[in-house]
């Protein structure tokens, strides 16, 4: 049996270079494709106007001044923006985690009548698309008097959804049932059997639920273009629909907003990578 | 017998809300999502399909409309070029998602040194908002200084009026399209390849087969059932196209009517005319038609969870 480990590392040799620069230049290829729009517009960015017209595009701006950026906020006022869609996705994200655990908790471990049937019903709601019902919510809205208001923004997501609670309760399925009855003996009550010994337990699901919902949360555009009209609580993309709509050839100082719409999701993924990869692969398969 | 009763009086002993409680906190547990869906999502869909029923212009009470607004629907030209263009819209993107997916799935499944780093990028779509991009490809897209047609220029093509030519408009919102949805096709396709089992690659390289031959016998029937479950998913996120269109148009659905979608009709009715029956019974029509495509996705989908 000793002799079967020879060929198997033999199997992983070094690879003839011809196969190994063509991997690499697929991977080049394909990475350029992904990221070269994203490239070109930080490059825009800093560009003058004049720059834009030159002829060849040159890739690298003749200066890396912030002009374009400040110029951004002169004309819509982004930094409301930021702060106001950063507050949204940290209030909606924060009582997703919140809701999808504990609901995600009780259909996977909790025993109540019609448990699985009514989480087959809940999860459902997820062949709802998002774009179907946006006129009849918008009603509900206005009749709740919350057009135009942060309750808008904020409420209707808070409560959790679907996708949120069916994650958790894939997790909770997968935590050893002994943990749960060695607190219970312990005399730990119904609450804090769950959120001692459990929730810290999911800890990794609820990073892969709170990156996605913040993600989610702050590129949101048909909700807020229904609901929201004032200003002074409008949301970054929003923001930057207006600044396209009133300077659609300024195209350094679009750069310069787009750029900055871009770069706090960026930013959370390029942290938490492994668990928005995680959770995208799920959410294909809960059918979103 | 004695022993009985004791577990009958032990069991007697426990208070009442003692044997309840286990059952009540599990209802408590998910009460606040049944709830919330209930109000923000089951409701508002039946109530748009009496919406669809109705005239409501949104001041003035709803007045009951019978089938009138879907007659109306199915006599309106303007509808049928909405759904010609959705459909074109997602034939159009879901191919060649399907197609790139699978060949950046394999690239990204070399084991390679520094793979890790070319997952992270080209993912990195994924989370860059659509209207971002939108704004962004509307330059690379403009026809007098754009990048893409300098760089057409170089080939010695003409300069093409991406977004003002009615011929391209469709075409360039496709190319965002699929630039946004291959990412997302690329993730579950990877989990897909990275699952088939290492054996059969070796038993395959014992007989003898070259890279083409196992990819072709191996990987493409392993990961059918994942193919057909991401098609699924591209056709139903495609269909329901509005972020691009809305951005890259002004709104309009245009040049002329080149890329007027369902997504924008919708839009236009209830938010600009205030039409709000007649653009419930688009939604119901689209929903309905998506309800068709779910249907098949989640018959597929327990095949792909299998797969996975």
């Amino acid at each position: 049996m000793t002799g079967s480990a020879a060929p198997r590392a033999h199997k992983h040799r070094r690879r003839k270079p011809l196969t190994l620069a063509l991997g690499y230049l697929a991977l080049t290829v394909l990475a350029t494709m992904a990221i070269g729009p994203i490239i070109w517009a930080i490059s825009g960015s800093f560009k003058s106007p004049g720059e834009v017209f030159v002829t060849p595009p040159q890739l690298i701006p003749s200066s890396f001044n912030l002009d374009n950026y400040a110029k951004v906020f002169e004309f819509i006022p982004l930094g409301r923006q930021l702060f106001n869609t950063l507050l949204y996705a940290a209030a909606v994200t924060t009582g997703q985690v919140f809701f999808c655990a504990l609901a995600g908790y009780a259909f996977a471990r909790k025993k109540f009548y019609g448990r699985d049937k009514v989480f087959l019903a809940y999860l459902a709601t997820l062949m709802v698309p998002a774009t179907v019902v946006i006129i009849p919510q918008f009603m509900l809205m206005r009749s709740l008097g919350w057009v135009d208001t942060i309750a808008a923004m904020i409420i209707p997501g808070l409560f959790g959804n679907a996708f949120g609670t069916y994650l958790m309760r894939q997790f909770f399925l997968s935590i050893p049932q002994e943990l749960e009855e060695a607190a219970r003996v312990d005399g730990a009550n119904q609450w804090q059997v769950y959120w001692r010994i459990m929730l810290p337990l999911a800890r990794p699901a609820l990073a892969v639920l709170t990156v996605l919902s913040m993600i989610t949360v702050w590129n949101d555009f048909l909700w807020p273009l229904v609901m929201i009209h004032n200003e002074d609580i409008s949301t970054v993309t929003l923001g930057l629909l207006h600044l396209q709509g009133s300077y659609s050839t300024n195209f350094p100082v679009l750069m310069a907003a787009s750029v900055m719409v871009i770069l706090p999701p960026v930013i959370v993924y390029l942290f938490a990578q492994r668990a928005f990869v995680t959770g995208v692969a799920q959410a294909g398969l809960a059918g979103r | 017998m004695p022993r009985k009763n004791v577990i009958r009086k032990s069991t007697n002993a426990t208070p009442r809300y003692a044997r309840f409680w286990p059952h009540a906190s599990g209802y408590l547990f998910v009460l606040p999502n049944l709830v919330a869906v209930a109000v923000f999502l089951a409701f508002p869909l039946i109530f748009s399909l009496y919406l669809s029923l109705t005239n409501w212009e949104l001041l003035t009470p709803p007045t009951w409309a019978g089938l009138a607004n879907y007659v109306d629907l199915f006599a309106d030209p303007l509808f049928w070029t909405a759904l010609w263009n959705t459909a074109l819209f997602t034939i159009g993107s879901v191919v060649p998602i399907i197609v790139l997916s699978l060949l950046s799935a394999l690239a990204l499944n070399q084991k390679l040194f520094g793979i890790g780093f070319f997952r992270a990028v080209v993912f990195l779509p994924l989370v860059a908002s659509t209207v971002a991009m939108a704004v962004i490809w509307m330059w690379l897209f403009n026809t007098d200084n754009g990048l893409l047609n300098w760089l057409l220029s170089l080939a010695g093509v003409e300069q093409i009026g991406w977004l003002t030519d009615p011929h391209w408009a469709l075409i360039s919102l496709i190319i965002v399209s699929v630039w946004k949805g291959v990412p997302l096709s690329t993730v579950i396709l990877l989990a897909a390849v990275q699952n088939v089992p290492d054996r059969l690659y070796d038993a395959a390289s014992l007989d003898g087969a070259g890279v083409v031959r196992k990819f072709f016998a191996i990987t493409l029937p392993m990961i059918r059932p994942t193919i057909a479950f991401v098609l699924v998913i591209s056709i139903i996120q495609s269909f329901q196209v509005f972020d691009l269109a809305y951005v890259m148009t002004n709104g309009s659905g245009g040049p002329g009517t080149s890329t007027y979608v369902l997504g924008i009709m919708v839009f236009q009715h209830a938010f600009r005319f205030y039409e709000m029956g007649y653009a419930a019974a688009i939604q119901w029509v689209v929903f309905l038609i998506l309800l068709g495509l779910t249907y098949i996705q989640l018959r597929l989908s327990r095949s792909a969870e299998d797969d996975l």
